[in-house]
C-alpha cells in the first residue's frame, strides 16, 4: 500500500475514534434527552423526528442511551485496558530487567492466567464480584494483564541485552532511569498498537458480558445491555437492538482499524501478525 | 527436540496445577452458597438439615483439605457428582462437550476453507481501491459481535426461509442432516471473525511469496508461476496460521458461550453459566478445568507443530 | 455451488419439518429455564412445577382452570361435622409408573414425608393442620386434624402422592421421579431437554392423547418465538405480555390467556429504618402508580392488584377499597414528612434477575424518586438474591411470587409473626389474630369478613406493596387442542390435549 493510502487510513481511523470518544465524553451535552426519562406512550417506536433512532421498551430515547452507552463502555474498557497495561507492563518489564527467579515466578503466574479462555475467566471473576460495570472492567483487566506482560517481556529482554542498555548500566544509571529513559520509549510503538487492538477486543468482551446479564446493569445505559434488552422485543421494534449492535461494531471497529493502521505506520515489520 | 518437548510438558503440568488452584479458590469466593440455592425459596429448613447439606457439598471442611480431596479424586478421573442431577460430573461434561466441539470445529473449518480463496483474491486486488475496502471489510468482520450476528441470522432465516430448523441440537449420529442444519447458522456467526483473520494471513503470505527469490527463480526456470506461488504462499501461511489457531480456539470457546445461549445449543458454555447460577461447585470446577486444559493442550500441540514446521525455532 | 447446497439443505429441511409434524405425537414445548430438580416435595421454582405438576404427579384433589377443587386421586371425600376428620375414598386401578398399585399406605407415607423435618419440604406448612393420617383400608385414607382447616382441600391439590418406599429418600425423586400422572419420566439432559413419555396405564380412559412431552430449554425469548413460528415448538407455556404481543397474529399460532395468580411485588424490610415506620410504607404505596406499571411493563395486559389476585373472585377485594392505591406523590411526601425521615429517603432495591421484574423495578424506581425517595437498583444474580431474601438482607426488593388458590396459604406463611416466608419480619397482633381465626372457620362468609380486614390492613401499611397481576399467556400452534392456560401455571390440562 502506498504511503499516502496508509496515512489516509490512519487519519480515517483517528477521526473515527476521536468522533466516538467526543460523542461519549460529551454525552450529557449532545444527548437530546435524559437517558432515564421514560415515556410509555412513545415506546418501541422506530426512528422519528423526535427520536432519531427510535425508543426502547420503556420509551427512552435510543440515541441518548447509545451516547451514554458509549460512555459506559469506553470508560469501563479504557479503565480495564489501562490497568492491564500498567500491571502487565510493570510485571513484564520487571521480569525482563531482573531475570532470574523473579522472572520465572512472574511469567509462570502470567502463563496460568493466560491459559484461561478470556470469556471463561471473565465470567468466573464476575461470579465472585457480582454483576456490575466495574466487575466487568476488573475481569477484563485481569484477563489482559498477562497479554501485556508477555508482549512486553520479549522486546524488553532484547533491549536489556543490547549494548545500549549495558552502556547505561556501566556509567551507573539507576534501574529506574534505565527503564523509563532507555527501555520504555523503545517499546512505545508496540504498546500503542497493542493497546488499541485490545481496546477493540475489550469492547466486544464488555458487550458480551452485558449481553449475558453479567456486566452493566439497568437502568445504567450500556450498549451490550441495550442489545440484550432489545432482543426481547425484536418483533415489536428491532430498532434499539439493531442500533446498539451497530454502535458496538463501530466502536470496536474504530479501535481495531486504528491499531492496524498504527502498526502499518509505526512498524511495517509487524504487519500480518494479529 | 525431545528435551524441548519434555520442558514444555513440565510447563504444561505446572500451568494446569496453577489453573486448578485458581479455579478452586475462585469458586469458594463466589458469594451465595450452593446449599442456600438448592433450597430456593424453601424456608422450612431445620439447622440440622442445613448442616447435613453443607457436609454433603463438602463446605464444612478447611479449604486446603477440600482442595486436596478434590484434586486427589480429579487426578483419578473422578470429578464427583452434580449437586442437582446427581449424575457423575464427567458424564455431564461429555454430554455437553460434543455440541461445543462440533460448533468450534465447524466454525474453524468454514473460516479456514473460505479464507484461502478470499485471501488470494485480496492479494490480487493489491494496490487498487479495493485493497482498502477489503481491509476495512476484514476488520469489520473481526469486530462484529457474534451474538448480534446470530440474532440477525435467526431473524433473516425465519423471515425468508420458513421451516428451517435453526434452533437446538440433535446429535449427528441420530440425524446427520438435522444436526448440520441446526449447526449452520451458529457456525457462520462464529466463523466470520475467523474468516476475516485467516484471509488476512493468506493475503500477506501471498504477497510475501510473490516477492520471494524462489518465485523469481521459478519464473526464470519457466515453471508455472501459479503453481509455485500457491504452493509456497500456502506453506508460508501455515506458520502464522498455526500460531493463530491457539488464539482462535480461545476466541471460539468464549464466543461459543454466548452463541450457544442464542441458539439454544446445550453445550459447555450453557453448562458453565447454568452451573455458576446454581452454584454447582463440582460441576463448575470440573468444567472450567476441562475447558481450560483443552485450551492449554491445543496451544501445546500448536507450539509443538510450530517447532516441527519451522526448523529455525529449534535452534 | 454454495448457494445450491444451501438451497438443497433448506428444501430438505422444510420437507423434514413437514414429515415430523405429520407423524410426531410428542409435544415439543419451549421453556425459558430448566428445572433444578424434580422432587415434587422439594421444588420451589416455576420450571420444575410446570414439568411435574399434573403431568408426572397428582394429588388427592386437583384444581380446574377456574381454580375450583375437583377430585384427583381421591374420587370422593367426607368431612366430619366438627371439621376435624377427613375421609378420602381413593380411585381404584391407579398405578405408579413403576407398575405398583397406588394405595392408602402411599398416601399416608406421602403426608409423613412432607411433614418430616428431615425432608424439610417447603410444602410442610400447608399440612400443618394435619395431626395424623391413617390407612383405613387400601382404598380409604382418614386424616385427623388438630383443628378445622378451611384451606386443606386446596392445599392437598399441591401435595403429590409418591410411592411409600421413597418416604425417607431425599435424592431419588430429584432425578428420577415416579408418580401416577399421565406422563412418565424418560430422560433429562440438563440445559437440553426433559422428555416425558405417555403413561399407558393411566387411570383416566382415553388420556393422555399425546405420546409424550418434550420440554426444550431455550433461554432466549427471540429464539423461542422463532421456534414456535417455524413449527419447531408447539407450545410456549406461561409467557409474558411482550412475548405474546409479538406472536399475536403470526400464521398458525394462537394465544390462550387467563389472569395470573402470580404477582409482582415490592418487599419492604420492616425490621429496620426506614420501613419499620408504617407511614413510610404507606408513602411507598401512594408513590407507586400501578396503572402505569401495567402499561409499561405488562403492555397493558394485566390489572393493578391488592394482596389477593383478582383471579380469586370469591376472596379478592376491589382495589378501589384501598385509598393508597390512588397515586399521589404529594401525599407520599407529606407522609414521609410526618414520619420524620430525612428526605430524600435513600434506599437500595434488590432486583430478581428476570426481564419483566427488571423493567418493573426501573419504572418503580422512577416513581419513587419523584415522591421523596432516592432508590438505587441492585441487580443481583439469582443465587445472591435468594440468599439476601432468605436472610432478610435488603431494604426493598422487587420480585414475582406465585400465588395460591386459598388466601390462607399465602397470608399465613408470609404475614403471620414468625411465618415461614415472612422475611420482612412483619409482626402485627391484629393480623395474627385474624389469620389464626380465619383458617379454622368453615363458614365462607365469616372467613371472607376476616380476610377482607386482612387485605385492607396489608394493602397500605403491610410489608409488601402488591403491584400488578398480569395476564398469563400461552402461545401454541393452531393444531394444539384441549390445552387450557391455568392461573397457577400448571400444565395439567395437557393430559386432555391433542396435537
Amino acid at each position: 500500500m502506498s504511503r499516502l493510502a496508509k496515512n489516509k487510513l490512519l487519519a480515517f481511523a483517528i477521526v473515527l475514534v476521536a468522533l466516538q470518544v467526543i460523542l461519549a465524553l460529551g454525552a450529557p451535552w449532545f444527548a437530546p434527552y435524559d437517558p432515564m426519562a421514560q415515556s410509555i406512550a412513545r415506546r418501541l417506536k422506530g426512528p422519528t423526528v423526535l427520536n432519531w433512532l427510535g425508543t426502547d421498551q420503556l420509551g427512552r430515547d435510543v440515541l441518548t442511551r447509545i451516547l451514554y452507552g458509549y460512555r459506559t463502555s469506553l470508560i469501563a474498557c479504557v479503565l480495564a485496558v489501562g490497568v492491564a497495561l500498567l500491571a502487565g507492563g510493570t510485571l513484564g518489564l520487571m521480569a525482563a530487567y531482573y531475570r532470574g527467579w523473579l522472572d520465572r515466578i512472574i511469567m509462570r503466574v502470567m502463563d496460568v492466567l493466560f491459559a484461561f479462555p478470556v470469556m471463561l475467566l471473565a465470567i468466573g471473576i464476575i461470579a465472585v464480584l457480582g454483576p456490575h460495570t466495574y466487575s466487568a472492567a476488573a475481569a477484563i483487566a485481569v484477563v489482559y494483564t498477562p497479554i501485556f506482560a508477555r508482549l512486553l517481556r520479549g522486546p524488553a529482554l532484547v533491549l536489556c541485552e543490547s549494548e545500549y542498555v549495558a552502556g547505561a548500566k556501566a556509567i551507573g544509571a539507576s534501574d529506574k532511569r534505565i527503564i523509563f529513559l532507555h527501555i520504555l520509549p523503545n517499546l512505545a510503538s508496540v504498546i500503542l498498537v497493542q493497546t488499541s487492538l485490545l481496546l477493540s477486543a475489550a469492547i466486544l468482551v464488555e458487550a458480551s458480558l452485558s449481553f449475558l446479564g453479567l456486566g452493566t446493569q439497568p437502568p445504567t445505559p450500556s450498549l451490550g445491555l441495550m442489545l440484550s434488552e432489545g432482543r426481547n422485543f425484536l418483533q415489536l421494534s428491532p430498532w434499539s437492538a439493531i442500533f446498539a449492535g451497530f454502535a458496538i461494531l463501530f466502536l470496536s471497529f474504530g479501535f481495531n482499524l486504528l491499531g492496524d493502521a498504527l502498526r502499518d505506520t509505526l512498524d511495517p515489520r509487524l504487519r500480518g501478525q494479529s | 527436540m525431545s528435551r524441548i518437548l519434555l520442558s514444555r510438558l513440565i510447563d504444561l503440568v505446572v500451568v494446569l496445577f496453577g489453573v486448578s488452584i485458581i479455579v478452586f479458590l475462585m469458586i469458594r469466593l463466589i458469594p451465595g452458597d450452593a446449599v442456600a440455592i438448592m433450597l430456593g425459596a424453601n424456608t422450612e429448613i431445620t439447622p440440622e438439615r442445613m448442616a447435613e447439606l453443607n457436609s454433603r457439598v463438602g463446605l464444612d471442611k478447611p479449604i486446603v483439605q477440600q482442595y486436596l480431596v478434590w484434586a486427589g479424586a480429579a487426578l483419578r478421573g473422578d470429578f464427583g457428582t452434580s449437586l442437582w442431577t446427581g449424575r457423575p460430573v464427567a458424564t455431564e461434561i461429555i454430554t455437553n462437550l460434543w455440541p461445543t466441539l462440533e460448533l468450534t470445529f465447524l466454525s474453524l473449518l468454514i473460516g479456514a476453507v473460505l479464507a484461502v480463496p478470499v485471501g488470494c483474491w485480496m492479494a490480487q486486488t493489491r494496490g487498487s481501491g479495493m485493497d482498502v475496502a477489503m481491509r476495512i471489510g476484514a476488520i469489520a468482520g473481526l469486530t462484529i459481535p457474534s451474538f448480534w450476528l446470530g440474532i440477525v441470522l435467526i431473524l433473516l432465516f425465519s423471515a425468508f426461509v420458513p421451516g428451517f430448523s435453526s434452533l437446538g441440537y440433535v446429535p449427528f449420529s441420530e440425524d446427520p442432516f438435522g444436526n448440520l442444519q441446526r449447526m449452520l447458522l451458529p457456525s457462520i456467526a462464529l466463523a466470520l471473525p475467523i474468516l476475516a483473520n485467516l484471509s488476512r494471513l493468506v493475503r500477506s503470505a501471498m504477497l510475501d511469496a510473490l516477492g520471494q527469490d524462489y518465485v523469481r527463480t521459478a519464473r526464470a526456470k519457466g515453471l508455472s508461476e501459479r503453481t509455485v506461488v500457491y504452493k509456497h504462499a500456502l506453506r508460508n501461511a501455515l506458520i502464522p496460521f498455526l500460531t493463530s489457531v491457539g488464539i482462535m480456539t480461545g476466541y471460539l470457546l468464549g464466543g461459543a458461550i454466548v452463541v450457544e445461549q442464542v441458539f439454544a445449543i446445550p453445550g459447555l458454555g450453557r453448562l458453565i453459566l447454568g452451573a455458576i447460577a446454581e452454584r454447582n461447585y463440582p460441576l463448575i470446577q470440573a468444567t472450567i478445568l476441562v475447558v481450560t486444559a483443552g485450551f492449554v493442550l491445543v496451544n501445546f500441540v500448536v507450539d509443538f507443530l510450530y517447532i516441527v514446521v519451522d526448523p529455525r525455532v529449534r535452534a | 455451488m454454495f448457494r445450491s447446497v444451501l438451497r438443497g439443505a433448506i428444501g430438505a429441511g422444510v420437507m423434514m419439518a413437514a414429515m415430523a409434524s405429520a407423524s410426531a405425537q410428542v409435544l415439543e414445548i419451549g421453556l425459558d429455564n430448566g428445572p433444578t430438580g424434580l422432587d415434587p416435595h422439594l421444588i420451589t421454582a416455576f420450571p420444575s412445577f410446570m414439568v411435574v405438576n399434573g403431568n408426572i404427579y397428582e394429588g388427592l384433589t386437583a384444581v380446574d382452570k377456574d381454580l375450583k377443587i375437583i377430585p384427583g386421586l381421591a374420587e370422593s371425600w367426607n368431612v366430619s361435622t366438627d371439621g376435624k376428620t377427613y375421609t378420602f375414598k381413593l380411585r381404584s386401578g391407579v398405578k405408579f409408573h413403576d407398575g405398583t398399585d397406588m394405595t392408602a399406605e402411599d398416601v399416608v407415607s406421602t403426608i409423613r414425608r412432607v411433614q418430616s423435618k428431615d425432608i424439610a419440604s417447603p410444602l410442610a406448612s400447608r399440612l400443618s393442620a394435619i395431626d395424623s393420617a391413617k390407612a383405613v383400608d387400601p382404598q380409604t385414607v382418614e386424616l385427623t386434624l388438630k383443628e378445622p382447616s378451611a384451606p386443606l382441600l386446596s392445599s392437598l391439590a399441591t401435595i403429590a402422592i409418591v410411592p411409600s418406599e421413597v418416604e425417607t429418600n431425599k435424592d431419588i425423586l430429584q432425578k428420577t421421579p415416579v408418580g401416577t400422572g399421565p406422563f412418565k419420566f424418560q430422560e433429562w439432559q440438563p440445559n437440553g431437554f426433559i422428555l416425558l413419555a405417555k403413561n399407558d396405564a393411566y387411570w383416566q380412559k382415553g388420556a393422555p392423547k399425546l405420546s409424550g412431552l418434550k420440554f426444550n430449554i431455550v433461554p432466549e425469548s427471540a429464539t423461542r418465538q422463532v421456534g414456535l413460528v417455524n413449527g419447531q415448538y408447539a407450545l410456549l407455556p406461561n409467557i409474558d405480555a411482550a412475548t405474546a404481543l409479538q406472536l399475536k397474529g403470526k400464521p398458525s399460532v394462537k394465544l390462550g390467556e387467563t389472569l395470573d395468580l402470580a404477582y409482582m411485588l415490592i418487599g419492604m424490610n420492616v425490621s429496620k429504618a426506614p420501613f419499620d415506620n408504617p407511614k413510610v410504607r404507606e408513602a411507598v404505596n401512594y408513590a407507586i402508580n400501578r396503572q402505569e406499571i401495567v402499561d409499561a411493563a405488562l403492555f397493558g395486559a394485566g390489572v393493578p392488584g391488592g394482596p389477593l389476585s383478582p383471579a380469586l373472585k370469591s376472596w379478592a377485594l376491589d382495589v378501589k377499597e384501598f385509598p393508597c392505591y390512588k397515586p399521589d406523590p404529594a401525599k407520599a411526601q407529606a407522609l414521609l414528612k410526618e414520619a420524620g425521615v430525612a428526605m430524600p429517603v435513600t434506599v437500595t432495591m434488590n432486583v430478581l434477575p428476570r426481564q419483566d421484574v427488571k423493567d418493573i423495578a426501573q419504572v418503580v424506581q422512577e416513581q419513587l424518586n419523584k415522591a421523596g425517595f432516592k432508590v438505587e437498583l441492585k441487580n443481583q444474580e439469582q443465587g445472591q438474591f435468594i440468599q439476601d431474601w432468605r436472610n432478610s438482607n435488603f431494604d426493598l426488593f422487587a420480585s414475582i411470587n406465585a400465588g395460591s388458590p386459598d388466601p390462607d396459604e399465602y397470608f399465613y406463611r408470609t404475614f403471620r409473626t414468625g411465618g415461614s416466608t415472612n422475611v420482612f419480619k412483619y409482626s402485627n397482633p391484629e393480623i395474627d389474630q385474624l389469620l389464626d381465626k380465619a383458617r379454622t372457620l368453615s363458614d365462607q362468609a365469616a372467613r371472607k369478613t376476616a380476610y377482607d380486614q386482612v387485605q385492607k390492613t396489608l394493602a397500605c401499611t403491610g410489608p409488601v406493596a402488591h403491584l400488578t397481576y398480569g395476564t398469563l399467556f400461552s402461545a401454541m400452534r393452531d393444531k394444539l387442542q384441549g390445552y387450557d392456560v391455568m392461573p397457577n401455571r400448571s400444565l395439567s390440562t395437557l393430559k386432555n390435549a391433542s396435537y
